[in-house]
């Protein structure tokens, strides 16, 4: 495919990112230390890459958790607080506002909402997780 | 790991984060305004590194990680007598200004941090850098 139409495929992606509130202007500045040649290009799939894998992991680590006949609520908040943190520095605003909600349930020591809250993290993730990697596909 | 970038400024920068993408981030901006970045896992091998005679202009903790956490490694810190070095305490804990300012922190400042934010911090310290060798 020419190399124009899978920019402009790209760029349409990287909008509809923005517009919907996938990511916040913490991505965009990502971008532009990749764009400004301040960083090394594919510093911005980097990034990406390991968010994926941290989240991957988090997510996996907080359901077990849940999983377990007496669930340790403080483990949760633990990571669920490591999930805001690297959400929030890669720019992927529904995944921070979803552990920011997740919160008043671990809170509340609610092993049910923390489910609920968990289900919506995990969809959250995904979605951006999929547009991470066709961005990167993109790229490449 | 020491990280440098090119045009160094001088300034040595110790950033103290357990999660790899914050780290790349972070390092990213310290390195793009030509600080030289030494990177610690949890704050015990922050203290660890100042038991060794490394010297930094500026730290930056995290709060919550393994081992030891930014506020406690602060404590550590400033009793070995290194009140000149500028600590910043950066987290997304909406709780973690006081428990950082409360141990001798400098400055808070919360996840994510920007560039604009990161940029006149380091200003300052290139500044203070510059009086104190007059």
């Amino acid at each position: 495919m020419a190399a124009a139409a899978l920019r402009a495929q790209l760029n349409a992606l990287l909008a509809n990112m923005f517009t919907t509130g996938m990511v916040d202007e913490q991505f965009q500045q990502l971008q532009s230390l990749q764009e400004d040649g301040g960083s090394a290009s594919g510093f911005v799939a980097e990034v990406a890459t390991l968010f994926i894998d941290d989240a991957d992991r988090i997510i996996a680590d907080i359901a077990a958790l849940l999983d377990q006949p007496v669930v340790d609520f403080d483990k949760v908040d633990a990571h669920v607080h490591q999930l805001k943190g690297s959400s929030s520095s890669v720019g992927a605003q529904k995944v921070k506002l979803a552990c920011m909600h997740f919160r008043q349930f671990y809170e509340a020591k609610s092993k049910e909402g923390c489910l609920m809250a968990l289900a919506l993290v995990r969809s959250e993730f995904c979605d951006v997780r999929n547009k991470f990697q066709t961005m990167m596909q993109l790229e490449q | 790991m020491e990280l440098k970038a090119k045009g160094s400024t001088s300034i040595k920068a110790l950033l103290v984060e357990d999660i790899g993408v914050c780290r790349l981030v972070l390092s990213t901006f310290l390195l793009r305004l030509h600080c030289e970045v030494t990177l610690a896992m949890n704050g015990k091998e922050a203290v660890d590194l100042f038991l060794e005679g490394k010297k930094f202009d500026i730290v930056l903790f995290d709060k919550d990680m393994p081992v030891m956490t930014g506020p406690e490694a602060i404590v550590k810190i400033r009793a070995m007598g290194e009140t000149d070095v500028k600590m910043v305490g950066v987290s997304a804990d909406d709780h973690a200004m006081e428990a950082f300012m409360s141990v001798g922190a400098d400055l808070f400042v919360p996840k994510p941090m920007r560039m604009e934010a990161l940029g006149p911090i380091i200003q300052e310290v290139i500044n203070k850098k510059k009086n104190d060798m007059v």
